[in-house]
């Protein structure tokens, strides 16, 4: 009995060590052949260069979104393969837990040809490594899209020069509002013009009036009660990218000009982020962001008369447009100078794509927004190209006589969208992420109204200024 | 065994409070499913759809391949349950009503295996399936189960055999019975509630798995349910009145599944108290 | 018995086979990962020794402590609830009641409504202004909450949504009960005892191995609580509810530093093991098996 105890114990040894061993083997397998990734890729594509067109290819696409932006995509890609009949693309369709499941799969050098990335999220730490091509390359020689052809903000760089991802189309933020409320209430509108924006005191005391509690009265009536409320003046997220439009508005930054300096504790952004706490704390006339838990999507929100006006982004169009009730959108009021936050996803190419040529030509054939105007037409996206926005004829295909696009949209949208856009800080602040673990809890407690945007963002400046690591639009 | 009618009454009456508190999610779920998006955003709630639009469940189900997604996921299922219910009793069997040296240690390092956060594994389990040429495939997902079907299920059943009176092996081994006919004649029939927990508890498990098909499967041909029901999640808004009616849709047969369950759940009762 | 070992083996090798097979390479790949730099998107790998222990325990990395603190906030509430709770409503389901069957399926319901869906009922019912719970307490006269959103009340709130999910366990109690010979309680009507001295006397000691498991499952999965994080809390207020494995769920993935995340898991690996080695060790005082055998 003992002996043979002994020997199936010296048996469990044996395997315990060939598992470490085995294990051991596929990581370094894995990491030798993830080093390698890219120059096996260089020399390929070389070679796919010279073989021409005839030869048979299969480019794989990894995207993430609602079914109706995947067949957006997959209508796309029709139109391509027909145009390059030796191309066969696989769309792969990730729709939850996209970054987890990339991971793994750059883990297990299984890429994609091209993915969309976000750039809050995992797209810089891959560039960062030296996963995605530099689309300068392309974009400089190619004769039909060039940088000056894209409208601003939608292209992301790791750094001057080397951009790594293009936006398929920008997304701005506007002030929708629900035209018979204002018409209930004999209240002016918001302007759509940016020079007509409002100023943040106008803005206010429109809310307020517009802020009613259950008995009726509003923000500006002796008696309201701002514990019952049952309209809101305005919803305004209290998310960067909302936020992020008045800091920019206010001539405030994430970080300073050069990229060393934490700048959300600086009097421009300070101010802005407590005006917006004052909506919430002190004039009642936005919920806090408890309560926005139970405000709905803008468009239900808006045509159930939750809220009067919404601060959101311009993606809220198409569930708009398919609310039945009278809204519209109106320039978001301004703080020194009219401006726009403009998010949007984007698209990389993996270095180990074996046909780059033929991948960018994808890239270009998806940014092109004659293959997805039916997702522009619905509202979910804007195009990508300048002269969609400048070419009177183009400009009307998505604009005019939509009910996704209501009248004030070209001002309030497009024109603000062309001229007062702000990248998204995702895009050049270096480590995002990580300011904002430390910028979000203290942001908490000044949405709650227990300490202001001064004392919170002190509290955290030291922390904050220590993962501080320049910007990605400065050189150095 | 009597129960008085004060206890039946007062026990009545807190199974009905506990049970409307427990009912609520599933009556939210139903009741969004039939739903418009304004509707469902209604504060407070509406608990009755007006009207009723049945045709979201039209809609969810046709906007993506659930046909398909039904036919995988019920391949998956159904080797999962069935590895899961042998191999893990026979081991739990191993783990109890065999003494032998060491069994305690092994038993301690096997439980190990639920206490380090699956995220830093992940990578390296989905390694390991890659290098044996099973990345999408379906055995990542099917193959474990035929190995022991994960440590609680053993633990489990463990328990319940440690709880079978001794006297029934040491009569049958004086019979001349194996420990293969111990296992199939005595345990096996004893602990029938406790094995249908298992067949329960994998069946749920690996028809509700999200993570597994995510990371193992790239061809939409091969995709479940779980990951289905993901697709209604767009970039910017989720449609929540068709992801409500999916979600209604796919959890209906776990909910009959589980009536089933209960039936013979009940008749194990009346076995084993028969038997004990 | 003398081929015990060779039966035993035997028997357990499926289990042994599949924890060699699947789970022991990932286990020790991640505890050499823990000693490296390992960045999944990274060509090179080095090694760092015991740095990302030493950040840890000299308490650079204020979040580990922080969010190890949470955890344990966080398993003290939820073990003995879960375990109460369950065995409460276990005892109440094996009654026997008109409708049982459905009531059973009711209690189990919680569990399979997918995360998504149940999120949103739980943001209403939470909610502190609209909220069903603040309008049930304020008609009681009782004071209000403001549940998830502050900072004192979010873990307490996330204990008590998680209560809506102990059907598993529930059902895992009641498969305990039914094994109890029914004789047992005969002999205490026969001797005159009544609800409570069968509850003391038969029920507890008989379904003491149950308990013994729902109180090492309950402990193993309370310490990694995820998904209430991710999917209701974000971690806030104010990091009030960063659980520890959502923290290191974010270091891994999000910030892509697998190695540091890797060292994270082996920490809270041997907690674990520790607590469970506990309950382990005292369980030789206080479960009952009816087989005659001791753990």
């Amino acid at each position: 009995m003992s002996r043979q105890s002994k020997s199936i114990s010296f048996l469990m040894a044996v395997l315990l060590m060939l598992a470490a061993i085995l294990s051991a083997c596929t990581k370094s397998d894995s990491s030798a052949s993830n080093g390698n990734a890219s120059s096996p890729a260089h020399t390929a594509s070389s070679e796919s260069g010279k073989a021409g067109a005839s030869e048979d290819i299969t480019l794989r696409m990894t995207v993430w979104g609602a079914p109706e932006e995947v067949a957006a995509y997959k209508e796309a890609i029709a139109k391509f393969e027909k145009k390059y009949p030796n191309i066969t693309v696989k769309l792969q369709h990730i729709a939850a837990d996209y970054d987890t499941k990339l991971t793994t799969m750059v883990a297990g050098n299984d890429v994609p040809d091209i993915a969309q990335m976000e750039s809050g999220s995992i797209a810089f730490p891959l560039a960062e490594q030296g996963k995605f091509y530099n689309l300068q390359e392309f974009l400089s020689s190619d004769p039909e899209i060039n940088a000056e052809r894209l409208v601003p903000n939608i292209t992301y760089s790791l750094e001057p020069g080397n951009i790594i991802g293009l936006g398929p189309g920008p997304e701005s933020f506007g002030l929708f509002y629900n035209e018979d409320i204002f018409k209930d209430a004999g209240l002016t509108p918001p302007p759509s013009k940016a020079s007509e924006a409002w100023t943040w005191d106008e803005f206010v005391e429109v809310a307020k009036k517009l802020t009613i509690d259950s008995k009726g009265r509003n923000a500006t009536d002796a008696g309201f009660d701002p514990k019952n409320i049952k309209q809101y003046g305005v919803n305004i997220g209290t998310w960067w990218g909302s936020y992020s439009n008045f800091i920019y508005s206010n001539g405030g930054d994430f970080v300073s000009e050069d990229g060393k300096t934490f700048a959300l504790n600086q009097p421009a952004a300070v101010e802005a982020l407590q005006k917006i706490a004052d909506l919430i704390n002190v004039y009642h006339v936005a919920p806090s962001p408890v309560q926005a838990k139970n405000i709905p999507a803008t468009n239900v929100a808006l045509q159930t008369k939750k809220v009067a006006m919404a601060i959101d982004g311009q993606w809220a169009s198409a569930g708009l447009a398919q609310s039945k009730f009278h809204f519209n959108v109106g320039v978001i009021p301004t703080m020194k100078t009219p401006m726009t936050t403009v998010v949007c996803g984007m698209f990389s190419m993996f270095k180990s794509t074996k046909h780059p040529k033929e991948a960018w030509e994808l890239m270009k054939a998806l940014l092109d927004p004659e293959a997805s105007i039916d997702m522009i037409q619905a509202g979910t996206w804007m195009p990508s190209y300048k002269d969609w926005y400048t070419d009177p004829a183009m400009l009307a295909k998505w604009t005019e006589n939509l009910d996704s696009r209501p009248s004030g949209y070209k001002d309030a949208i497009v024109d603000v969208l062309l001229n007062n856009s702000h990248q998204t800080p995702t895009g050049y602040v270096k480590n995002f992420n990580k300011i904002m673990d430390i910028v979000n809890p203290a942001l908490d407690k000044v949405w709650l109204g227990q300490q202001t945007a001064q004392e919170a963002m002190d509290s955290i400046a030291d922390k904050a200024q220590a993962q501080v690591q320049g910007r990605r639009d400065v050189k150095g | 065994m009597r129960q008085s009618k004060l206890t039946l009454t007062a026990g009545y009456a807190a199974l009905l409070l506990i049970s409307a508190l427990f009912i609520i999610p599933f009556v939210w779920l139903l009741r969004s499913s039939l739903m418009d998006l304004s509707q469902i955003f209604t504060m407070p709630p509406e608990w009755i759809p007006t009207p009723f639009h049945w045709d979201n469940f039209h809609r969810a189900l046709t906007i993506l391949p659930f046909g398909t997604f039904f036919t995988n996921t019920l391949i998956i299922v159904v080797s999962v349950i069935v590895g899961t219910v042998v191999t893990s009793s026979i081991a739990a069997f191993g783990f109890s009503r065999i003494p032998w040296k060491g069994r305690d240690t092994v038993f301690g390092i096997l439980m190990s295996s639920m206490m380090l956060p699956a995220a830093v594994t992940l990578i390296p389990s989905f390694l390991g399936w890659q290098m044996l040429g099973f990345y999408d495939t379906y055995y990542p997902l099917i193959v474990p189960a035929y190995f022991g079907g994960g440590i609680f299920n053993i633990f489990l059943l463990r328990q319940f055999y440690l709880t079978i009176p001794r006297d029934f092996d040491e009569a049958a081994f004086v019979d001349g019975a194996t420990y293969l006919q111990i296992y199939m004649r005595i345990i096996m029939p004893l602990s029938r509630s406790a094995i249908i927990v298992v067949a329960l508890f994998s069946f749920l498990g690996s028809w509700n798995d999200f993570m597994g098909p995510l990371i193992y499967l790239k061809s939409d041909s091969l995709f479940t349910l779980a990951l289905g029901l993901q697709m209604f999640q767009g970039s910017y808004t989720a449609q929540w009145d068709l992801l409500m009616a999916a979600s209604a849709a796919v959890v209906l047969p776990c909910v009959i599944v589980f009536l089933i369950g209960q039936r013979y759940f009940l008749e194990g009762i009346t076995l084993t108290g028969l038997k004990g | 018995m003398r081929k015990g070992l060779f039966y035993g083996l035997l028997f357990t090798s499926p289990a042994i086979l599949g924890f060699i097979i699947f789970t022991l390479g990932p286990m020790i790949a991640s505890l050499v990962l823990s000693l490296t730099d390992y960045n999944v998107f990274k060509a090179h790998t080095s090694f760092v020794g015991i740095d990302h222990y030493s950040k840890m325990f000299s308490g650079e990395d204020e979040l580990f402590y922080k969010s190890l603190g949470i955890t344990f906030y966080f398993v003290i509430l939820r073990v003995p609830a879960v375990i109460i709770v369950s065995f409460a409503i276990a005892l109440l389901l094996n009654l026997n009641v008109r409708g049982r069957a459905l009531f059973r399926t009711i209690i189990y319901l919680p569990s399979i409504v997918p995360a998504v869906a149940s999120a949103m009922i739980w943001m209403w019912l939470l909610n502190p202004d609209l909220g069903l719970a603040n309008s049930v307490l304020s008609w009681l006269h009782l004071p209000t909450s403001n549940w998830l959103y502050s900072e004192g009340s979010v873990i307490p709130s996330v204990v008590l949504t998680t209560l809506w999910g102990i059907g598993g366990t529930v059902i895992i109690f009641l498969a305990g009960l039914s094994g109890i010979p029914k004789p047992y309680y005969e002999a205490i009507d026969v001797d005159g005892g009544g609800w409570y001295s069968k509850l003391r006397h038969i029920t507890i000691p008989m379904v003491t191995p149950t308990i013994f498991f729902n109180t090492i499952m309950t402990i193993i999965g309370s310490f990694q609580v995820f998904n209430e994080a991710y999917i209701l809390t974000q971690g806030g207020p104010n990091n009030q509810s960063l659980f520890y494995v959502f923290y290191l769920w974010r270091t891994g993935f999000r910030d892509t530093e697998m190695g540091y995340a890797s060292a994270l898991a082996w920490v809270l690996f041997i907690i674990i093991l520790f607590f469970t080695f506990i309950v382990f060790k005292t369980s030789k005082s206080w479960v009952h098996y009816e087989g005659g055998e001791r753990t």
